[in-house]
């Protein structure tokens, strides 16, 4: 360095959070006589306009070239000052902060020593900060696409805006058709739409859409990059139909040897399907798949004298030699709306669930009072001729939520409502019927969702708070055996049907996107927000967003809500087209890199590759950062044996004489 | 059991080879019970190979510490093969540099030598002190026989092996192109680490008091550092000045922080051939402080390094269930 540095140091009050327990004026005086100060200042509010305005008129005066802050955490302010310190024309990273909140006034109680450890602090960033180098923060190019992993409304939703505003959409969809829980459901509270009628023009308009790419029947394989800058790589599962000659004319499935004879899944099991199916009549893209776990042909390799589907197929779109497909694809950012599962009801023995075909869940009493369901929309038990309507219906909420017991201690926020809404439709389908439902709480906290409480039971439904301990059968009916807590009285209920309200769990699968995006859970298993308040829809990944379910248990209105903020949050990357990087991030001397690879292995963001480089005319080994996908961790630099994996702004030249001041003083 | 034709028929083959640059093996040193790493390119220097039990060096480290000289404008570099004969222990070694990635495994042809140990010179020559005459010596049963131009005495091998093959529980090594005969019993050699298991029971003033007096005599020859087959970095931070990390002065404070340095960068790597220990010109007991740490990977992460090509480090692996009760 030609000039010597002129440090100037600025000890804040931060109101008495730190002048109460740290003498600051003294801290301040001690600054002053420091190798290299110029000026030390103690000021109210360094963080307030007037605060920063000190430091950039003694910059502007005094000609400093460095500063340091004595005050909170980095963590609150650093990005404030280096504003302050970039706005009079200094590197913003020419800024040193000590934490003199956090870790002294606020965790200290004898003024005395809090000041001496105020001053060591102060000490350590002075000696410190003359040795900051001046970094610059990098852009990198965005890639003017997105990817939605999951097509149910969240994923529906989010794709057309980011379509809408402009921009490519790839949406990778498990299963043969998009539409996700909500096609299941018949209709929607608190306004009884039906959900049909309200999501299938967007699945329409899903598969329509120009600057959408749907790939339906198909799995992520691998997300590697960074924020702007993601390649992907998803299979598209062999569907054993060609999807360009298939017209959906279903002769197929009508042929097929095993019709009506496996459980469809869209009706939650009570209907029966072909080994080749389309999961439901509306379904997008209305195009048949093969079930390869229960097709003869794939599974035998023979059916009969011949497959019969490939005999009723007019348009020769059955293929049973088609192969899995793995497409490659480059986007800016991916929103994961891989939605929910529900709770297994046989988890609880005590309801009986396994064991009387009475006992269904709420999904399976929508599918039966569906129009489009297994029964025509008649709620009835068992099949055929044995089928009979039943009298006495009992619900019973929370089953799977707010309950330890399973590992649940979460409300999954709809059952309430759609235990209330499903009453209601049996109560409108089956006038006779006696519904009564069992709560611990009825949490009805949305727009109308009270209003609808009220009038469901207006409309002669029963609400019994007690959480029912167990469901036998006595004769041909069910006994709800449960204690109604406000008459304080036990009771014994005897009905027709059950219908459980199961609550809503985070998918199995989840690991999978954990593992290929370095996401993190919450403690409930789904998927967690970079913060609960003000990043609701961000990730702890850059240019990775949430929407739906994936990230904790909604109702629609908030899952669309939810959709279209990360929709929104994706755009802005996208519309923006340039996405800063870190400054503070490792950097590697190729000149002592023995090339071991430890800190690629080390490295949580893959950040960090072997190269081949000439050294004077041998090829040899060497770790290189990508700048982009550095985070500035430091674990390479602690990992690395020559040293020389450094971090910028936190080199070993830096670090050092902090801790030889620490260390020389009483 | 050593089979010296073999061993040459195969050098001579190896050396002859194109591809391959030289071959590295021991032979009879100048003196006394001296053997010499024997650096061959022509297949008629391999006669003077030997194997015997006084072949103790690790030549793995040759491997590491190969210059790589400015290759001038118009040539290209020399990539062609080393040859390297291993006992078990030194397989080891260079099983590790692969996993570290210090070697390329198509750059290094591996000739094995199962092995039945190794003396420790410093036992050997108290029982006969050390003349010019050069001695040969060959391993017999459950003896070692020395070949004194007056005749051969042999010796329980209890009483010259060195104590790292007295416990050793690789014998034969671990990975080899060629195994030059066949492999010796690995016998019920089992360590339980009693050396360090003594030092811990002590009190940590009587321990530093040991190491005190140990450090306090070290010479920083750093020829523990230079011989040891796992420190191969071209820049070591012990010898860097900025930042200076250890200071050049020879005192007690900056010796231990050398000491320490240097064995906690071996946390997890060392392969134990106890180089550094026989080579140290003042007989400070090095392989303590690396069995220390050997010990505690053992015990906490059940990895034992240089045993897997496939593996990956220690310190470069992470599992869930790692212990971290050690963590304050």
């Amino acid at each position: 360095m030609n000039n010597k540095p002129k440090i100037g140091v600025y000890v804040c009050h931060c109101g008495m959070n730190i002048a109460k327990t740290v003498d600051v004026e003294a801290v301040a005086e001690f600054a002053s006589h420091l190798p290299y100060v110029k000026v030390a200042r103690n000021y109210s509010y360094m963080c307030s306009d007037p605060g920063q305005l000190l430091i950039k008129e003694d910059i502007k005066n005094e000609g400093l070239t460095r500063v340091v802050v004595a005050s909170c955490s980095p963590r609150m302010h650093e990005l404030t000052f280096r504003k302050t310190v970039a706005a009079a024309g200094l590197n913003p990273y020419y800024l040193e902060m000590a934490n003199i909140r956090e870790q002294c006034s606020w965790v200290h109680e004898n003024r005395e020593e809090a000041t001496a450890k105020a001053k060591k602090l102060v000490y350590a960033a002075v000696a410190k900060v003359r040795l900051l180098e001046p970094l610059q923060e990098k852009e990198v190019e965005v890639e003017p696409s997105a990817l939605i992993v999951g097509g149910g409304i969240a994923g529906i939703q989010a794709a057309l805006d980011i379509a809408a505003a402009g921009f490519k959409v790839y949406m990778v969809e498990k299963t043969p058709s998009v539409g996700g829980k909500m096609s299941q459901l018949d209709k929607t509270f608190p306004t009884l739409d039906c959900s049909a009628c309200i999501l299938t023009p967007k699945m329409v308009d899903v598969a329509s859409h120009p600057n959408i790419d749907l790939m339906t029947y198909s799995q992520v394989e691998d997300i590697s990059g960074y924020v702007g800058n993601f390649d992907v790589k998803v299979r598209k599962k062999a569907r054993y139909v060609d999807m360009n000659k298939c017209t959906g004319c279903g002769a197929c499935a009508e042929a097929c040897r095993l019709t009506g004879r496996i459980p469809s899944e869209f009706n939650e099991g009570l209907g029966k399907r072909a080994a080749i199916y389309l999961p439901f009549p509306q379904a997008v893209p209305a195009k048949y798949t093969i079930d390869p776990e229960r097709c003869l042909m794939l599974t035998r390799g023979k059916c009969g004298k011949g497959p019969k589907c490939m005999e009723a197929c007019a348009a020769g779109a059955i293929n049973f030699e088609q192969q899995d497909e793995v497409v490659e694809f480059k986007v800016g950012t991916v929103i994961i709306a891989t939605g929910y599962e529900l709770f297994d009801a046989s988890k609880k023995p005590e309801y009986g669930y396994s064991d009387y075909p009475n006992v269904i869940t709420g999904l399976e009493l929508e599918r039966l009072v569906a129009a489009s369901g297994p029964t025509g929309g008649n709620i009835v038990i068992g099949e055929g001729e044995n089928a009979t309507v039943p009298k006495e219906v009992a619900f019973i909420s929370c089953v799977g939520s707010r309950d330890a017991s399973v590992g649940n201690e979460y409300c999954s926020r709809v059952c309430c409502m759609y235990s209330a809404k499903l009453a209601h439709l049996v109560t409108e389908k089956l006038p006779d019927s006696n519904v009564r439902i069992y709560y611990m709480d009825v949490r009805a906290f949305g727009k109308g969702y009270e209003e609808f409480y009220d009038r469901v039971r207006r409309e002669g439904v029963r609400y019994i708070r007690g959480n029912p301990s167990e469901i036998f059968k006595r004769g041909d009916k069910l006994v709800v055996k449960a204690e109604d807590t406000l008459m304080g009285k036990p009771l014994e209920d005897e009905v027709d049907m059950v219908v459980l309200a199961t609550g809503l769990e985070p998918r199995k699968d989840a690991r999978e996107i954990i593992d290929i995006l370095k996401l993190s859970q919450s403690a409930d298993g789904f998927y967690l927000e970079a913060h609960p308040k003000l990043a609701p829809v961000d990730t702890a990944t850059d240019g990775v967003y949430l929407a739906g379910c994936a990230q904790g248990p909604k109702d629609i209105p908030d899952t669309v809500a939810q959709a279209k903020g990360a929709a929104s949050s994706a755009l802005i990357l996208l519309s923006s087209g340039k996405v800063k990087v870190q400054a503070q991030i490792s950097n590697i001397n190729e000149a002592t890199c023995r090339g071991c690879g430890y800190c690629v292995e080390i490295c949580p963001y893959g950040a960090i590759d072997l190269v081949e480089v000439n050294r004077m005319g041998n090829m040899v080994q060497v770790a290189r950062v990508n700048e982009a996908l550095c985070k500035g961790c430091g674990a390479c630099a602690a990992g690395c044996f020559s040293g020389s994996a450094q971090q910028r702004s936190f080199k070993d030249q830096q670090i050092l004489p902090q801790i030889a001041v620490l260390g020389a003083m009483k | 059991m050593a089979d010296l034709e073999k061993l040459i028929t195969v050098a001579k083959e190896t050396v002859s080879r194109d591809d391959v640059k030289y071959l590295i093996g021991w032979r009879q040193g100048t003196y006394g019970f001296r053997v010499s790493p024997h650096f061959i390119t022509e297949p008629e220097e391999a006669d003077k190979l030997i194997f015997s039990p006084l072949c103790s060096n690790n030549l793995a480290t040759y491997l590491t510490l190969v210059e790589k000289l400015p290759v001038p404008r118009g040539q290209e570099a020399d990539t062609r093969k080393i040859a390297l004969m291993v006992k078990g222990c030194d397989s080891r070694a260079v099983v590790q540099q692969l996993v570290e990635q210090g070697i390329k495994r198509e750059s290094v042809i591996i000739l094995g030598c199962p092995c039945q140990g190794v003396v420790d010179l410093a036992k050997v020559e108290e029982k006969f002190p050390a003349g010019l005459e050069q001695v040969a010596a060959r391993w017999d049963d459950g003896k070692i026989v020395f070949q004194f131009s007056d005749g051969e005495k042999a010796v329980p091998r209890e009483e010259v092996l060195a104590d790292k093959c007295l416990r050793c529980r690789y014998p034969n090594p671990v990975l080899a192109d060629t195994l030059l005969w066949e492999e010796v019993e690995a016998g019920s050699s089992s360590d339980e680490y009693a050396d360090v298991s003594e030092l811990e029971a002590k009190t940590p003033e009587e321990r530093w008091s040991f190491w005190e007096a140990q450090f306090s005599s070290c010479v920083r020859c750093y020829s523990c550092r230079n011989v040891c087959p796992m420190c191969y970095c071209e820049d070591c931070i012990l010898d860097r000045l900025n930042p200076t990390w250890v200071n050049r002065s020879n005192n007690i404070s900056e010796n231990t922080a050398f000491h320490l340095s240097r064995a906690f960068h071996l946390a997890g790597r060392c392969i134990e051939c106890g180089e550094c220990e026989r080579v140290c010109p003042v007989n400070i007991p090095i392989m303590t402080l690396n069995r220390k740490l050997t010990k505690e990977v053992r015990e906490k992460f059940a990895y034992e390094p240089g045993t897997d090509p496939a593996s990956k480090p220690l310190q470069a692996s992470y599992r869930p269930n790692d212990q971290e009760n050690f963590i304050l």
